[in-house]
């Protein structure tokens, strides 16, 4: 466990300073899911990866899906409606039209 | 000169040496001769002593020497390359049948399949090479047996014969036996021809006492040529049959600690399976209704289909578990525990009870509350009975409890581990390499051996069960080339049992000239290459390191990209005499591997080039390769 605060903190940074205008304001019932994806995402993903092996990714929903379904694949023990939650949140804030963050 | 005749009387120098010795000291050679003649009674009348039970005398060539002494030392395989100065030792072949020799016309796949032949049969082996310059192509998979501690003896000549060594001569590197020492647990140069037996069963000795390791011998290759009298012995004489029990008291601070945990988790590694433990191990989980985990190792150690069996840690550390997210005590058995990043396995919230033969590797990053120096099995005895002494009705009552949580989890994460299926890709064309190890996983033999180098591949759906279900062969050392020599081993070893050979394209192309031993020797071998024309794990890992740079920028991405033009692994298995063929889709592979079972059940190997996909940021349809065209540069169409 000794990783895991430190990582998740670096980790939030990253995932707000890629993706963090999209995600701050008010917050409309259509961005429930996607909030509970970024939650997911702090949860899940960064025990195993640094957010920078995937912070140039832009993929629509499928996409990030098929990502996610891959770490399945690996070794995660993810839910279904924790996969969807969080490739809907990746769509949003890394979709294909998202710009790319700076260097 | 009475010392030269007593040592040659006690066979203690050859007659070579003992005429060498008497005309160093002022006789003529015809002298000499003649006293030697004169001592001949005497010596016969020492061979005529009979020799203790598993010691002979043998006078012969050094290369017959050696070949005996590989006899008495318990090997049925010789792995080598051709070599000029082994004369000798292939002579001594040609009346010897039951050393049976492999040629492997690459020294890497070769000590691949040595390796594979010593881990899947547990019986020693011996691989060659022709002076040094094979050594070095056979020290990649040198490293590996060391890395994964198999206990396999490697064998080249000084091509620099006695008299002119020391001379920058043809194929002579000063201290070749040194070149090796950081990767073996021994490595000598045997100093005269009589000593070569001595050296070779010094290498297996060492190699198969525990912790098991490479070893590396070696000598002036005139001394293969050289008659000389010499001892072969059995080496059951000198092996110091090495199985240590743990301190009692050391056992009873362990199985405390175990009875008293809110929740143990079992580490298991390769010393279980090497020691044929896992039966203990499986004991040992379920009298404590403890969760079992395995670090990153070679063998599959502890049945993947049992209901206390939580998974491997998705990133190599045991806080990266699922569950349990919190063991107050951990138990290691047999991992080697090797680290890939700077934060220790085992937590140091937990306590640890570390119980190995490799005591060397023993408290390097973790603390270790209770050390148990051991061999694994007889450990794995001792603590189950005292754990057993300590149980009582309470105690077990606790040990239900936490078996039903467990199992409460590994249900429910054998349901989201089925969730692989559903990916939205999952009938693409190229394939997911998901979905080809799915189908290789549906189709494999219950008892399936797998061997596997494939680096970006996740072993999901196998359920590997060392207790009489699939067994899994992992790469682990990674000097890449190993996987196709590897499964060629492990056939050999074990011609009864399917075995499938997983393996990245990138990787295939470092090691398949083993595919031609697949053919030679009939081992029928099924290798499914999972080619995507790219290293996919160096590309993700390379833009970890620069996110947003350049190469994400450009798409000019330096070192990843196998493609233009792609690589046929199929003809290149045809070539080396493997029939073979390219599968772009699911219901081709599943075709495929109908065929390819058809092919092993008469004998031959068969080869699947499976087009996967590439993942991960940034890849092009067609990626940008660097401009360089050394034709169009030319100013003489030549």
């Amino acid at each position: 466990m000794s990783i895991s605060s430190k990582s998740i903190s670096i980790f939030l940074f990253c995932v707000l300073w890629a993706f963090g205008p999209g995600a701050a304001g008010a917050q409309p019932p259509a961005r429930a899911l996607e909030d509970a994806g970024g939650d997911a995402l702090g949860r899940l993903c960064f025990q195993c990866h640094r957010a920078s092996m995937w912070s140039d990714l832009r993929l629509d929903r499928r996409g990030w899906e098929s990502v996610l379904y891959r770490m399945v694949g690996r070794g995660a023990l993810w839910s279904e409606e924790d996969i969807k939650a969080m490739a809907a949140y990746l769509a949003a804030s890394a979709g294909p039209q998202a710009g790319k963050p700076a260097k | 000169m009475r010392e030269l005749v007593a040592q040659y009387l006690s066979q203690s120098i050859s007659r070579r040496t003992f005429l060498k010795g008497l005309t160093a000291a002022g006789v003529s050679l015809a002298a000499a001769e003649s006293i030697l003649e004169s001592l001949a009674p005497a010596a016969h009348a020492q061979e005529a002593r009979p020799a203790a039970e598993g010691i002979k005398v043998f006078e012969g060539t050094g290369g017959a020497c050696f070949a005996e002494q590989l006899m008495a030392s318990g090997v049925k395989y010789v792995f080598g390359n051709s070599a000029s100065e082994d004369a000798q030792f292939y002579e001594a072949l040609v009346d010897r049948p039951k050393l049976k020799y492999i040629l492997t016309p690459h020294e890497g796949p070769g000590a691949a399949m040595a390796a594979g032949y010593v881990k899947a049969s547990g019986e020693p082996a011996i691989v060659m090479q022709a002076a040094v310059v094979g050594l070095m192509n056979a020290m990649g998979q040198m490293f590996n047996a060391f890395k994964e501690q198999t206990p396999l003896v490697f064998y080249s000549y000084r091509t620099d014969q006695s008299g002119r060594a020391g001379r920058d001569g043809f194929e002579e590197v000063a201290n070749q036996e040194q070149i090796v020492a950081p990767m073996t647990k021994y490595s000598w140069l045997a100093r005269r021809p009589d000593r070569i037996p001595e050296t070779v069963r010094r290498a297996f000795k060492a190699a198969w006492t525990p912790p098991y390791g490479p070893t590396y011998c070696s000598w002036h290759s005139d001394f293969n040529d050289e008659k000389t009298r010499t001892e072969i012995i059995v080496q059951q004489k000198v092996d110091p049959h090495m199985r240590v029990r743990p301190d009692p008291a050391e056992v009873e601070r362990a199985a405390k600690l175990l009875v008293e945990a809110r929740m143990p988790l079992l580490n298991v590694g390769d010393e279980v399976y090497n020691r044929k433990a896992i039966g203990k191990a499986v004991r040992l989980a379920e009298l404590l209704g403890m969760p079992v985990t395995q670090a990153r190792q070679v063998f599959v150690s502890f049945p993947q289909t049992h209901r206390l069996w939580v998974g491997g840690p998705p990133g190599n550390r045991l806080a990266t578990l699922a569950f349990p997210k919190d063991p107050d005590v951990v138990v290691n058995v047999g991992n080697k525990l090797q680290h890939n990043s700077p934060a220790p396995i085992v937590s140091r919230n937990a306590k640890l009870i570390d119980m190995r033969i490799d005591s060397a590797s023993m408290g390097n990053v973790m603390t270790t509350e209770v050390p148990l120096v051991a061999d694994v099995a007889l450990g794995l005895d001792d603590l189950i009975a005292a754990v057993e002494a300590l149980m009582t009705p309470s105690i077990r009552q606790r040990a239900a409890t936490r078996a039903q949580e467990v199992e409460r989890f590994t249900g429910n994460a054998k349901a989201l581990k089925a969730l692989v299926t559903k990916n939205p890709e999952w009938d693409a064309s190229p394939m997911l390499a998901d979905r080809v190890t799915w189908e290789i996983a549906r189709f494999a033999d219950p008892d399936a051996i797998v061997v596997h180098e494939g680096g970006s591949i996740g072993l999901h759906s196998f359920g590997f069960d060392p207790l009489g279900g699939r067994e899994l062969f992992n790469y682990y050392g990674a000097h890449l080339g190993s996987g196709v020599g590897t499964a060629a081993g492990v056939k050999l070893a074990r011609p009864d049992r399917q075995v499938i050979c997983l393996v990245g394209d990138g990787s295939f192309v470092f090691g398949p000239t083993a595919l031609w031993n697949m053919a030679r020797l009939e081992l029928p071998v099924i290798t499914v290459v999972y080619n995507n024309h790219a290293y996919s794990g160096p590309h993700s890992r390379v833009i970890e390191k620069v996110a947003g740079g350049r190469m994400v920028q450009t798409g000019h991405f330096i070192h990843d990209y196998l493609g233009n033009p792609d690589m046929n692994m199929a003809y290149i298995a045809r070539g080396l005499g493997v029939d073979a063929e390219v599968v772009a889709s699911a219901e081709q592979l599943t075709a495929a591997l109908a065929r390819a079972r058809r092919a092993t059940v008469e004998g031959k190997p068969y080869l699947l080039d499976v087009q996967v996909g590439r993942y991960g940021v940034a890849w092009a349809d067609k990626p940008w390769t660097p401009p360089i065209s050394i034709a169009r540069e030319r100013t003489k169409k030549v």
